[in-house]
């Protein structure tokens, strides 16, 4: 048990000595897609809008970016990344001569994107509390779960598909079909209850809805342990359902 | 070291390994030859668990690969056939991003390192990117990478296609050492050559069998002796009427040429007095030949 939890660990850094090798190139998508997206609707948009749930568009948008930076930096990581990692670089063949076996792998890589959404959540936070969009910044490292709880899931879909696609292409069809409507139908954009309601309980069934009352609730400080104690543990479900179906489907792709 | 005993392995509809009897002997250097397809790495993969057997036994070290396959890896080195590399790293923080993986102490990973790096000549490039090394030096690299673990059963697997002559001796030579310090050497490979010049003992598959076994020698004796002459393909008709009239001689055509076998040099010698027929070649039988008689066709074939 030690040594499988030493063993996923050493893939979580090599992934980070690998990518900290490039760290501008690769954190820039990060850091400048919500950068825009709040220039562009937060101030654009948002002079049109004055009133939502009783604050400022902005700070109705503020915590949504956290959680989508969460969604983008896990699922791409876990679809594109992962997938070139074992198609084209042949990565998981020499790790798998090695005392490391697939469940190793998956591990390893689930703690690497949970991380990483962690991380990004807690810096896109940091940067729209200094904006004043949260109004206890003392709140921030909470964020950090946030980020973990939604990149989880996001991360073990990316996989899932990794293991499920015939070719690189084919992602597009699982953006265009999955991450996207996640992204725009889970409550970042506009307040969840003026959804369809079909919209509204399919939502539920995926991570992203669940990462944004997170979120809310931090950022704007209200209902803090009842977003945790319901969206938290169905995050918590949601990853252990997903993560478990993506090593069974990564192991045939890894074990002939 | 390993032992296969009607070992199967299928995919779908297709059968790679087709109930193969394999025993891999403590420190000597065994060669899988055959040509692509015949189910050599199919097999290499179920020796440390990438590849599920369909049927059969099979044991490396004692232990089941299907159920024990971190026991076993963590007392071999095996030379992949992609080099899978990271392109982006240098080649010491590849090495030790594997020390890592292996186990290696950690105050004992940069010394071994170095000193494999040694080895294999190619101190100088430690501090080089992957990306900026030539496929030779990546293909010694990774090599060092087997080696990390002292590994009691190294395996090779098409450890020298695509490398240039002076690259190919060089790891032979290397592999000879390893193979006289003790080390059980599996190789799988589709020249002749190398098999010859490296291993004690061999086996021959094609298509998901194996076709023949023994030493290189012993086999080259048994199957094929003697001397092939290979004649220009403008003398075919005239060749095949002597042929015809001949039951004695071992006679193969294909678009590379004509190749004739005979016991004996002074017969091949023979043919230019004789018939006025001088063959462009003539060289003792090797390994191609015994794959050619045991399966009537060429090894490269597939390839």
């Amino acid at each position: 048990m030690l040594n499988t939890l030493k063993l996923c660990f050493h893939i979580t850094r090599r992934n980070w000595i690998v990518y900290k090798k490039d760290l501008i190139a690769n954190i820039s998508p990060t850091v400048a897609d919500p950068a825009l997206v709040l220039v562009s609707l937060g101030l654009g948009l948002g002079s049109f809008i004055t009133n939502v749930e009783g604050m400022s568009y902005m700070q109705f948008l503020a915590p949504g970016l956290t959680v989508a930076t969460a969604l983008f930096t896990s699922f791409f990581e876990s679809s594109y990344g992962f997938y070139v990692r074992m198609t084209y670089e042949n990565v998981y063949k020499a790790m798998l001569t090695t005392p490391i076996g697939v469940k190793e792998v998956v591990i390893g890589e689930m703690i690497w994107v949970g991380l990483k959404g962690a991380v990004m959540a807690v810096g896109v936070a940091i940067v729209l509390a200094l904006f004043g969009l949260m109004s206890n910044p003392w709140l921030i490292p909470a964020l950090a779960s946030v980020g973990f709880l939604v990149a989880l899931p996001c991360g073990a879909m990316g996989l899932l598909s990794s293991a499920l696609v015939n070719n690189i292409n084919q992602f597009q069809t699982v953006y265009s079909f999955l991450i996207a409507p996640l992204y725009f139908l889970s409550g970042i954009f506009f307040p969840i209850p003026q959804m369809h309601l079909a919209v509204r309980i399919v939502a539920e069934f995926f991570p992203l809805i669940h990462g944004v009352r997170l979120a809310q609730s931090l950022f704007w400080e209200r209902g803090i342990a009842e977003a945790f104690m319901y969206s938290g543990s169905i995050l918590v479900v949601q990853s252990a359902i997903l993560c478990i179906l993506a090593y069974t489907q990564i192991k045939k792709k890894l074990i002939a | 070291m390993i032992i296969a005993k009607s070992l199967k392995k299928s995919f779908g509809d297709f059968t790679a390994v087709k109930g193969i009897d394999l025993h891999v002997q403590k420190g000597e250097c065994f060669g899988l030859l055959g040509p692509n397809g015949a189910g050599k790495s199919t097999f290499i993969g179920m020796t440390y668990g990438t590849v599920k057997r369909s049927d059969g036994h099979l044991s490396v070290f004692g232990f089941d690969p299907d159920t024990h396959s971190r026991e076993i890896k963590s007392r071999l080195g095996v030379v992949t056939q992609d080099n899978a590399l990271d392109e982006s790293l240098t080649v010491f923080e590849n090495m030790l991003i594997y020390c890592a993986f292996i186990g290696v102490p950690s105050n004992e990973r940069k010394k071994r390192i170095d000193d494999l790096l040694e080895y294999m000549n190619l101190s100088h490039k430690r501090d080089a990117l992957i990306q900026t090394l030539s496929g030779g030096m990546k293909r010694r690299l990774v090599f060092v990478r087997a080696l990390l673990g002292k590994p009691e059963l190294l395996i090779l697997d098409e450890p020298t296609t695509g490398l240039d002559p002076a690259v190919r001796h060089l790891l032979w030579g290397k592999v000879r050492e390893l193979h006289q310090g003790g080390t059980t050497i599996v190789l799988t490979t589709h020249y002749m050559h190398e098999a010859e010049v490296l291993c004690d003992r061999l086996v021959i598959m094609n298509q998901g069998n194996v076709a023949a076994e023994g030493s290189p020698q012993n086999m080259i004796h048994k199957h094929a002796p003697g001397y092939v002459g290979i004649f220009n393909i403008e003398d075919k008709n005239k060749l095949e009427s002597i042929v015809a009239g001949n039951s004695g001689l071992d006679y193969h055509a294909d678009t590379s040429g004509l190749y004739l076998r005979t016991n004996s040099l002074a017969a091949l010698t023979a043919f230019h007095s004789d018939h006025g027929l001088q063959p462009l070649q003539i060289r003792p039988s090797n390994l191609e030949d015994v794959f050619l008689k045991l399966t009537g066709q060429e090894l490269s074939s597939d390839a």
